[in-house]
Order: structure tokens, then sequence, then C-alpha cells
């Protein structure tokens, strides 16, 4: 990707985001035999927030929220300007490591217990993360995304565990049921982000638009060079995650943790090894 | 641009009950419910007092419920429009006059729209957040002063440009803890 498309993807990224975003809910609304929303949603609520007063705790707090924004557009800047995995991957850590530092910083029990809930997501997922990116690698022989998407091998052919272990591991990620124990909305109500109003809950509201689409887009690289194959894994997964999220109820963080841990790092781990096995 | 019109298409609901019968708090949730689906209009169930614009409170304020009651409307931010759903909520219903409550939510806070019914029917409830919307739209976002209230000196505090948010909360709740009389 050229330098120019790659910083106006990522600049228009809020808007796809926020498509993505509406398109969703009228998708869980259509599952639940309902009318859902227009598709414009996320944006009236984007410009509704912008016209609320906004209510700072302290000002720390509101710049850790805006901090969130800009570490999770940053990372996928790093993606779509066809840069390290690894390195976008590290960004998008230390995003959410904004966010639950705000979460803690204020003394609200709620917003605490949601960033201690938001550091065991991470526990869970980020591992796997990373060894997608190490499938990746020894598939392709490269971490650029630059390269991954020029590279003639189909990295799902060889990495069918991982993908559907990555595809699992989604609904964490986006904090959907059942693995939704961060913004638990009907006991905690939202988790870190409870306390954040106004502008400065734009802020976080926009970043998780973008998280869908550098959770998708990674879903995109396992089709590498082909990209209509890359196309129907994004809307497949999209609509895994939904049905997933409208047919089960929230786990305790117990079981989120080892289901991860001890089912779908395994599944990586064997579907790597055997890769090697298979190499050498 | 004008961001007032955005208001009405992304109402945020707060839901709180002051000690109702758990008839009506089931209307709301069979709103919310697909049979009346009030999403369709944008309508969240936020359940968080810092982003909702529409506090929707059921039931008769209890002399316990009604700290919160107060803590909950100071803390959501300008604009925001109160509506008393149920008999309860606007006058007492079947319990008032009872030793342990306080008749109607308007006593304590301003109420923009009463949802009359024992249970408030679906229908009119969708109804009287479709009128609250209308209040909304035309509301300022600086700090509303209050408008007629029954208990005019409970809240006569904010009338005296006191802005600041966390000196109005712990004004209120001290008021609040100086008038019980149990
Ligand atoms: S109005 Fe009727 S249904 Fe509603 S809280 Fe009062 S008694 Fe219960």
């Amino acid at each position: 990707m050229s330098k120019e498309l790659s910083l106006i993807l990522t600049l228009l990224s809020p808007v796809i985001g926020g498509l993505i975003y509406g398109f969703e809910r009228i998708v869980r609304a259509r599952m639940q035999n309902r009318q859902g929303p227009p598709l414009l949603q996320p944006f009236y609520d984007f410009l509704k927030l912008m016209d609320k007063r906004s209510i700072m705790i302290h000002s720390f707090h509101a710049f850790m929220g805006i901090m969130y924004l800009v570490g999770t557009w940053f990372s996928l800047y790093v993606l779509l300007s066809g840069g390290d995995i690894l390195i976008a991957i590290f960004f998008h850590v230390l995003s959410l490591a904004f966010l639950v530092v705000g979460g803690f910083s204020v003394r609200s029990p709620y917003s605490v217990v949601g960033a201690m809930r938001e550091l065991i997501h991470m526990l869970a997922y980020e591992p796997i993360f990373v060894l997608t990116a190490a499938g990746l690698y020894l598939v392709t022989g490269t971490f650029q995304v630059s390269e991954l998407l020029k590279t003639d091998t189909v990295p799902i052919l060889s990495l069918p565990l991982v993908f559907i272990a990555f595809i699992l591991s989604l609904p964490a990620v986006l904090k959907k049921s059942p693995f939704d124990i961060a913004e638990a909305h009907q006991e905690i109500i939202g988790g870190p982000e409870i306390e954040y109003s106004g502008k400065f809950y734009e802020a976080v509201y926009t970043a998780k638009w973008i998280e869908y689409i550098y959770a998708f887009f990674f879903v995109f690289l396992f089709a590498g060079s082909n990209y209509l194959l890359g196309a129907i894994l994004v809307v497949l997964s999209f609509f895994i995650v939904n049905l997933i999220d409208n047919s089960t109820a929230r786990v305790t963080f117990r079981q989120m943790v080892s289901f991860h841990w001890y089912i779908l790092i395994p599944l990586v781990v064997i579907n790597l090894m055997l890769l090697a096995l298979w190499r050498a | 641009m004008n961001l007032k019109k955005y208001r009405t298409k992304s109402p945020w609901i707060l839901h709180y009950n002051t000690g109702s019968c758990n008839g009506c708090d089931v209307e709301i949730l069979a709103c919310l419910a697909p049979k009346y689906d009030i999403e369709r209009f944008g309508i969240l169930n936020r359940g968080n007092p810092k982003q909702s614009d529409i506090l929707l409170v059921t039931g008769p304020v209890t002399k316990r419920a009604r700290e919160r009651l107060i803590r909950l409307y100071m803390e959501m931010p300008e604009p925001k429009v109160v509506v008393a759903v149920g008999v309860c909520a606007c006058t007492g219903g079947v319990f008032r006059g009872m030793y342990n409550v306080e008749n109607g939510v308007d006593k304590f806070i301003p109420v923009d729209v009463y949802v009359p019914g024992c249970a408030a029917r679906p229908e009119n409830i969708i109804d009287g957040v479709v009128r609250a919307l209308e209040i909304l739209e035309k509301k300022k976002k600086d700090l509303q002063l209050t408008r007629k209230c029954t208990g005019t000196e409970e809240l006569e505090y904010l009338l005296g440009k006191q802005l600041n948010r966390r000196k109005i909360v712990a004004e209120g709740t001290r008021r609040c803890y100086e008038s019980r009389r149990d």
C-alpha cells in the first residue's frame, strides 16, 4: 500500500469503524428479530456526545481517555502503513494500558474493578495475538505487513487451527459476550470507561470503533495476497463473532482465562509445532 | 453545525427504581425487548448517569432512595430530562401518605414528563420518552436552573450560581440528610 493511501485510510478509520459498528448493531438486532437502529446511529451518538457537557474527574483521567484513542489509532496506522505486526500489537497493548491507568486513577469502584478486568482481558488474548504473528512469520518469513500482503502463500491453509483460535479470541478483544467481563454493562456498567462523559467518552467510544478495524485487519492478513479470500474471511468472522455474542451469556474471568490458556493457546501451539515438524 | 437536533436521535436512558413494586420496571424492560424495541430510535439503556440524557424514575420515593435519586440526578451532565413513569413516581400512587415514602419524584428533582398508569403501558412510556425528547432539544447545554418543584427550598441552592458540581452534590446530600425526619 502506498504511503498516501495508508494515511488516508487511517484518517478515515473512525468513519469506517463507525459504519461497521452501526452495521453490527443492525445485524445484532436482526438476529434478535428486532428492527434495530439506523446505520448512521453511531454518528448520531457521536454528535450528541459532542453536544453534552463533559464532566472531568481530573485532567489526568481525561488525558488517559484521549491517549487511548491516540494509541489505538497509531497502532492501526502501523498496520495500514505496512509496518511491523509486533509493533502494532505492542502499541495496542500500550493504548489499553492507558485506559487501565485511567480507570485506576479515579476512586470509583466500578472503574477500578473494570480496569482490573481489562488487565485480565489482556492477559487472556494478547498471547494469542503474538503467537498469531509468530505463525504468520513461520509461514511467510516476515513480520512486515507490506510483505505479508504480497506473499504468494496463503497463510490460512497452513494455519487453520491458529485461525480458529484467533476467531474464538475475537469476542475477548472486542469485549463481546461471552467474554465481555471488562465492560459488563449489567453489573459494572462499562468498566474502565464509566467515569468518562461528554467529549472524553467520545474519545473512548471512537477508539472502540478503531479497535474493530484493528482486529478484523488481522483476520484479513490470514489470506496473504489473496484479497478476495481476505474479504470473505473478514465477513465470515464478523458474522461468527456476532452470532457468538448473541447466543451466549457472560462467563467468569477464571473461565475466560482458562479457555484462552488451556484451549486456544494449545491449539495455536499444536499448529505451530506441526508446521515446524512438517517443514523439517 | 447544529448539534441540537442530534440530541433527539440518540437519547441514552438511565433507569432508576426508587422503590417501585417492579411493575413499571418490567414495562420499561418490555420497551427495550424485541416487541417494542426502542433501540430503533437509537435509545440505549446505559445505566450510567455520566453518559445518559433521560432519567426514567419508577416508584414512590422511599426515604432510603431519595439521596441516591438526588445524587444520580446531579451526576447526569446537562442537557438532561426526567421522566416519572407510573402513578407512584408521579404522585405516590397507592403508596401515597405512607410513613416510609415521599409522595412523588417531583418533591426532590424537577420532572419534565409524567407518564400515568399502574403499571404504565409500554406505549405510554414510549410516548413519554418521545415527549421528553422534544423538551431535551429545547434545553440548554449550560447548567440548568431547576424548574418548578414542590419542595422549592430543597433545591434553591442551585439558583445561587454554584457551578462547582462537587459542591452541588455535597450540598444536595447534606440538605437531604438535614431534612431527614426518620
Ligand atoms: S405505578 Fe403501579 S406498577 Fe408502577 S410502581 Fe407504582 S404500584 Fe407498581
